[in-house]
């Protein structure tokens, strides 16, 4: 994947965010529900991009943790919306033909049993 | 009867019969019908926030354009359901979006003007029946059962687009219960996330949000749980299998809660359909023979 400047401008058109605007204070971070096994978490992802650290966001594990619950953007003080972030960042490693998930690499116990929300919204937001 | 349009979603004909059937049946009691769609299609599950990407918004906004055959009100009972058709609804009618409904309109044989309005069919029970009515009908009180209702992510926010309820504290479910005789159990992490999607590529992390959200609800009393979700459902009672320590909670659709107090019959409640057996703790309430 070629990254350089113009990414900073496809992060925040595709996720209407300004990143300068976050100021770092760890909100969204307090009450991430997948913080704890997230790397970097939301506000260390948003400083990464601040600071032209790109594809070290873009190629870590942490934009894939993301539960889109919506806590980190309805709780920020500076209305900046991490979950959208990180669904611009998801869909830009998409978009370059690079799948997070295959359906073989899915527990087959789940596919029995969890009901098929899970996998449409997993696959919508995993897969190519 | 009022007749209101219904969305019920794929979930809902398949591995959640029952939070569709006790729902069609309770309406009924109340003196409203949920009219299916004539078709329909899968609503996408999850909401795409990325601003673009209108490939996603075509298939709840053909769900919309359908409903208006019925009425401008279309009544949801999936929380992910009431979440994508209700954004996808605003996305169309987002100031400085022409661009984007120009091309998504493209994708669509009718014109549609944004006029069906979304709602969930709690709200249906609060505002168009009202819950004093639904008490009315109540042929068996829920005996101070103590029900922790679970909202979960996707009914409360972002509440700045759903107004739905308090985000942080939401009470409708709970006020619902406390008119079928519940007793509504009050706990920090009624809208939490219970793992959601992340079950597919992450069980590990989706089981430990899950366990949060259980372990929260057990501390605070609770001898069951309702919830409007398939998949917060599946996290939280299903999964308990997996976690660290045992909480034998029996995990309900409201709807099912909300059929027993009514009176229906047993087979719609499909009180089989639970990993952990809620029919002890009923037995033991004296809600079930
Ligand atoms: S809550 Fe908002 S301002 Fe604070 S760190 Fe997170 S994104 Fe930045
Ligand atoms: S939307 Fe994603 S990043 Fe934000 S709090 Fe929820 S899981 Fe964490």
């Amino acid at each position: 994947m070629i990254i350089d400047e113009t990414i900073k401008k496809d992060i925040e058109e595709l996720s209407g965010q300004k990143l300068s605007d976050c100021y770092q204070c760890g909100e969204c971070t307090a009450g991430c529900p997948t913080a704890f096994a997230m790397e970097p978490v939301p506000s260390q992802s948003i400083r990464l991009l601040q600071l032209g650290k790109y594809s070290e966001l873009l190629e870590s594990a942490g934009i894939w943790l993301c539960a889109a619950c919506n806590v980190c953007g309805e709780r920020c003080p500076r209305g900046v919306d991490y979950g959208k972030i990180a669904d611009a960042c998801r869909t830009i490693v998409l978009r370059n033909k690079v799948t997070h998930i295959t359906l073989e690499k899915v527990d087959k116990k789940f596919i029995l049993d969890a009901p098929q929300q899970a996998f449409i919204a997993a696959f919508r937001k995993f897969t190519t | 009867m009022t007749s209101f349009a219904y969305y019920p979603g794929c979930t809902l004909y398949t591995k959640s019969k029952n939070l569709d059937l006790c729902a069609r049946e309770t309406a009924q009691i109340l003196g409203v019908e949920l009219k299916e769609l004539e078709t329909w299609n899968c609503c996408g599950a999850i909401f795409s926030t990325v601003t673009d990407d209108i490939a996603n918004q075509v298939a709840p906004i053909r769900n919309l354009i359908e409903a208006q055959k019925i009425s401008n009100k279309l009544v949801t009972l999936c929380a992910a359901c009431y979440n994508v058709l209700k954004r996808s609804n605003l996305y169309l009618a987002k100031a400085g979006n022409e661009t984007y409904r120009k091309r998504l309109m493209n994708f669509l044989d009718t014109e549609y003007n944004g006029k069906t309005e979304v709602v969930h069919y709690l709200e249906t029970l609060k505002y168009d029946i009202g819950f004093d009515n639904v008490k009315a009908k109540v042929v068996k009180s829920l005996n101070g059962l103590k029900v922790a209702s679970y909202y979960g992510c996707l009914m409360v926010r972002p509440s700045e687009e759903l107004k739905f309820d308090d985000p942080d504290n939401p009470v409708m479910m709970d006020d619902l219960f406390a008119a079928l005789g519940a007793t509504p159990v009050d706990f920090p992490f009624k809208g939490e996330c219970c793992g959601g999607y992340i079950l597919v590529d992450k069980p590990e992390v989706a089981t430990k949000c899950a366990q949060t959200v259980i372990e929260n609800m057990a501390a605070s009393g609770a001898e069951c749980v309702a919830t409007t979700c398939p998949l917060c459902q599946y996290n939280i009672d299903n999964q308990q299998k997996m976690m660290s320590k045992q909480y034998n909670l029996p995990i309900f659709y409201f709807t099912q809660l909300l059929g027993l107090a009514l009176g229906i019959d047993e087979k719609i409640l499909n009180l089989n359909n639970h990993f952990i057996d809620p029919k002890p703790l009923l037995k033991q309430k004296g809600l079930l023979q």
